[in-house]
């Protein structure tokens, strides 16, 4: 086991930065998640931990071992690609037994531990069929074994449940989190979806542009975001934002979840806070949840609601209040997170739609 | 409307199917029957279409008109050492050129384009006089050093590799194989189909081939089996059709079998050049 | 159970020394990949053609290397004064003519003929492809035997249609005809597939707009089929051009070049005049004119190739 420490870490592709110095510490047995939009640079920091991608400045140190010049083959990690990348000529006995053989373990000890990792993932049945002859299901085992079976300090996973369909997807979503409980062994996890994030990360690093935006568990980033990035980038749908007329060049937000709707114009006057009068323009029932969205005077509004107050109609006239301890502030040039912002009272309240 | 306009149609069209095929196989069918014949049948005219007396004797004539097992061990020498020599050039170019970026990679796989579209016909002249400068004439090596890297099968190879997912390639690292497992261990047993297909068609191109044997080699011991049925021509006075033909039949029938069994194979194998 | 043993792995594991050396090894090591083949490109392709035009301007024969003199072009002069030279050019120019236009245009009908999955015609395709991958020496005494002016199946089946009988090879006029159709009977069944095998990488949809748009038959070939396998047509054109060129088997076997020559063409002169005539340098010196026409028509088609690519 080990931690993993990245130092100023800059990755460019002729000249084109794609990773522009990262600081990121990963500690020992967590199981990180890089999550970002595609182009961010998460793959390719991912891969120049694997070692498939060099350095161009900074270190990176896998335990007390600065790596930058170690193989892949001898940074003790394993990896899981999101198309598994199984080698098609080999049954799925030598798949997994391939990379045991090559560090020069004994036939019989190899045989042993592919066994035994087989059985932990369900495959004792299959270890002599091709690839080619698995369910996509299956074929995500073999190389989360072919990855087990090395017993690595670090595991690394680039979107590895993104070629799986929904329902299996969720499984190995819970299976995965829970192996990680079982080894102990560090995880790191590059993902583009936010909810497989939040889900399965105990660190969630949140990366655009090829910059870190912000690190921190699961539900700090939902209730401290750092900047308009993260705000917007976490949660489903994401957060509404609107400019904010009191302040200059501040960006007012709130989550979906927190607004409140109510089939009424009159003002609610009941804690402080914002209210805005709007018109449904449509609606999506999720089932127990209702994504109304909203056309105000400050533009479209997201508002998510429990099904057990009333459905409210299409077209109907409604008024949107959002507590004071649910708003955001941003700074609109830069798009941090500006604190010690208060709403005095109800400075929308007026407005009418 | 049109099944029964087409009836008759197609029934010509059968006929004349069953006449191109004849056209291409007939001939084959007449070097068999020839080779069966006695040679006084031979001589007739109007000639008999099946032999009167099936002749055997033909083909001993044939092979022991010369040293033929010698020949038969020399062509499939030279098949089968060019084959393993092409084999081992051209699996680490291909790979080199499919899997690396380095300076100067196009002008190099540029130069091996080149070597594809110039036929030997071309230089052999100064092959023969090199070869000869280092004692090489008429012995096996002539026969097989000059084709020890092929284009083509560079060329093959290379694309085969380059469909081969980079993952693949890094998982491997990432399991310690080193550069040289990777590639005879991971991308040669991928490429297995188009190993096949080549090697098809390198086997029978070498041992159909007449040309450089009859260049480079002036002595029974070096001779391969194309020389040796081209020299039944020459010896007797080159009338004995009953036992050329049947000589001929031993150069074509491996072949001909490898065709019939592996028909798909070598039809792609010829036909690869043009895509 | 299996994570104990992970445990002891882990404890008895030694750390590896990362290693600065394999830097140089990894820097080389895609030209030690590529250094057999290109050492024997080197050997008997390239310093081959470089030797060749050396030898070109030397007045040489193959009974005694160490006797060369240099003559400059005077070989090339000679052999372009030389009539037998002219007639070698010119049957080989009627040959390759001849052979492609007929190989590729018979191939073209029989490929929009055979263009079916049916199982009876992949049997007709493979019949018409086996001449292909059959020994030329076979091939040629074949037809040297079906020739055959007195016994051969030839002009039996002449006569048998009351027809007076042809020379075939015995006659100047007659002799090269016959090598063509030897050569396009070889070459018809590869000509053919390779037009299948382009007929059928012709999208589907094409015909069926085509067909929507109530297109006559003629039509479709014309304006869909013909312009789309412009690339196969092309790749038959140089590939058939380039092997006529080197046409030496069917010669050596069945004419000898004769009679009076009539059959002589450029490699078979090359041969003669290098191997048995002792000609060296006039034989070099024709080899540089077949490479030169070769290597034009490579350009060709490389240039050609280079514009498609561009165009798409």
């Amino acid at each position: 086991m080990a931690r993993v420490l990245l130092k100023q870490v800059v990755k460019a592709f002729q000249d084109q930065p794609v990773v522009k110095g990262l600081d990121l510490t990963i500690p020992n047995g967590s199981f990180t998640v890089l999550v970002g939009p595609s182009g961010c640079g998460k793959s390719t920091t991912l891969r120049m931990i694997a070692g498939l991608e060099e350095v161009t400045d900074g270190e990176i140190w896998i335990g007390d071992r600065k790596v930058n010049d170690v193989p892949p083959g001898k940074r003790d990690l394993a990896m899981v690609f999101q198309n598994y990348a199984l080698y098609p000529t080999m049954n799925v006995f030598e798949n997994i037994a391939f990379g045991l053989q090559n560090r020069g373990l004994p036939r019989q000890e190899c045989k042993s531990l592919v066994h035994e990792i087989a059985e932990v993932v369900g495959l004792t049945s299959y270890l002599d069929r091709k690839p080619s002859e698995l369910s996509g299901g299956q074929r995500q085992r073999v190389a989360l074994a072919r990855a087990m079976v090395k017993k690595p300090q670090v595991f690394l996973m680039d979107e590895p449940l993104s070629n799986l369909d929904a329902k299996l997807r969720n499984q190995m979503r819970v299976e995965l989190t829970s192996l990680h409980k079982q080894l102990g062994s560090t995880f790191i996890y590059v993902t583009h979806d936010q909810v497989e994030a939040m889900t399965m990360g105990d660190q969630i690093v949140v990366m655009n542009e090829g910059r870190i935006q912000q690190v921190a568990s699961p539900v700090e980033l939902y209730q401290d975001p750092t900047n308009l990035f993260v705000a917007q980038f976490i949660g489903s749908p994401a957060m509404n934002i609107l400019s904010w007329e009191e302040e200059e060049s501040c960006l007012l937000g709130f989550r979906p979840e927190k607004g409140r709707i109510a089939a009424t114009i009159q003002p609610s006057t009941e804690e402080k806070g914002i209210s805005l009068r709007g018109k449904v323009r449509s609606r999506e029932i999720l089932g127990a949840e209702v994504l109304y969205y909203v056309d105000t005077r400050k533009g479209q509004i997201i508002v998510k609601a429990n099904h057990d107050v009333e459905l409210i109609a299409e077209d109907e006239d409604v008024r949107l209040s959002v507590a004071a301890k649910d708003l955001y502030f941003f700074d609109e040039k830069t798009g941090m997170r500006v604190m010690g912002q208060h709403v005095h009272s109800l400075p929308l309240a007026g407005g009418a739609v | 409307m049109h099944r029964l306009a087409a009836y008759p149609l197609k029934i010509v069209e059968r006929i004349l199917l069953i006449v191109v095929t004849l056209v291409f196989v007939f001939p084959f069918l007449w070097m068999m029957l020839t080779a069966f014949k006695t040679l006084p049948e031979v001589f007739r005219f109007p000639p008999t279409f099946l032999p009167e007396i099936w002749d055997f004797s033909n083909f001993m004539k044939a092979w022991e008109s010369g040293p033929f097992l010698r020949f038969v061990f020399n062509s499939f020498i030279v098949a089968v050492g060019v084959l393993i020599l092409q084999f081992l050039t051209a699996v680490p170019a291909a790979y080199a050129f499919a899997r690396y970026r380095f300076p100067g990679r196009n002008l190099l796989f540029g130069i091996t384009l080149i070597a594809l579209m110039i036929p030997p016909q071309v230089i052999f002249l100064p092959i023969y006089v090199q070869m000869s400068g280092w004692g090489l004439v008429n012995t096996l090596w002539s026969l097989i050093l000059p084709y020890g890297a092929s284009a083509f099968g560079i060329f093959l190879l290379r694309q085969s590799f380059m469909q081969v997912p980079d993952e693949v390639i890094e998982a491997a690292r990432l399991d310690q194989a080193s550069e040289w497992k990777i590639m005879w261990k991971i991308m040669v047993p991928i490429a297995k189909p188009v190993l096949v297909t080549f090697g098809l068609f390198s086997f029978i191109y070498h041992w159909n081939d007449y040309f450089w044997p009859l260049i480079m080699t002036n002595s029974d011991a070096v001779r391969t089996l194309p020389m040796g049925i081209a020299m039944l021509k020459a010896s007797e006075g080159g009338k004995i059709w009953n036992v050329i033909m049947a000589g001929n039949v031993i150069l074509v029938f491996p072949i001909l079998i490898i065709f019939f069994f592996a028909q798909r194979h070598i039809i792609r194998a010829f036909i690869y050049q043009s895509k | 159970m299996w994570k104990e043993i992970a445990l002891r792995r882990y404890q008895s594991r030694s750390q590896v020394v990362p290693q600065k050396s394999g830097q140089l090894l990894e820097k080389s090591r895609p030209y030690l990949y590529v250094a057999p083949a290109l050492a024997f490109f080197t050997l008997f392709f390239f310093y081959p053609i470089a030797y060749m035009v050396y030898l070109s301007f030397y007045d040489w024969s193959l009974l005694d290397l160490s006797a060369m003199e240099w003559v400059g072009l005077e070989n090339f002069h000679a052999l372009f004064t030389d009539a037998d030279f002219y007639q070698v050019l010119s049957n080989t120019f009627v040959f390759t003519v001849f052979t492609v236009s007929l190989g590729m245009g018979i191939a073209f009908f029989l490929a929009l003929w055979l263009n079916h999955r049916a199982k009876i015609y992949g049997i007709v395709q493979a019949a018409i492809f086996t001449p292909h991958i059959i020994s030329l020496v076979s091939i040629a005494m074949l037809w040297l035997w079906l020739m055959d002016p007195q016994y051969g199946l030839l002009n039996a089946i002449l006569e048998s249609f009351g027809l007076p009988p042809y020379s075939w090879l015995a006659d100047t006029k007659s002799a090269l005809a016959s090598l063509i159709l030897v050569s396009v009977w070889k070459v018809v069944g590869y000509n053919t597939l390779v037009f299948i095998a382009g007929l059928q990488s012709i999208p589907k949809y094409l015909y069926e707009a085509a067909a929507l748009d109530r297109s006559p038959a003629w039509k479709t070939l014309w304006k869909i089929t013909i312009p789309m396998l412009s690339p196969t047509l092309f790749f038959l054109l140089i590939i058939n051009t380039i092997s006529s060129f080197q046409v030496f088997d069917t010669i050596n076997i069945m004419t000898q070049g004769g009679p009076v020559n009539s059959t002589n063409m450029l490699v078979f002169y090359i041969y003669e005049q290098g191997m048995d005539f002792y000609n060296g340098g006039i034989a070099s010196a024709a080899s540089v004119v077949l490479l030169l026409l070769v290597a034009l028509l490579t350009l060709f088609h490389f240039l050609v190739l280079s514009k498609k690519v561009h165009y798409r």
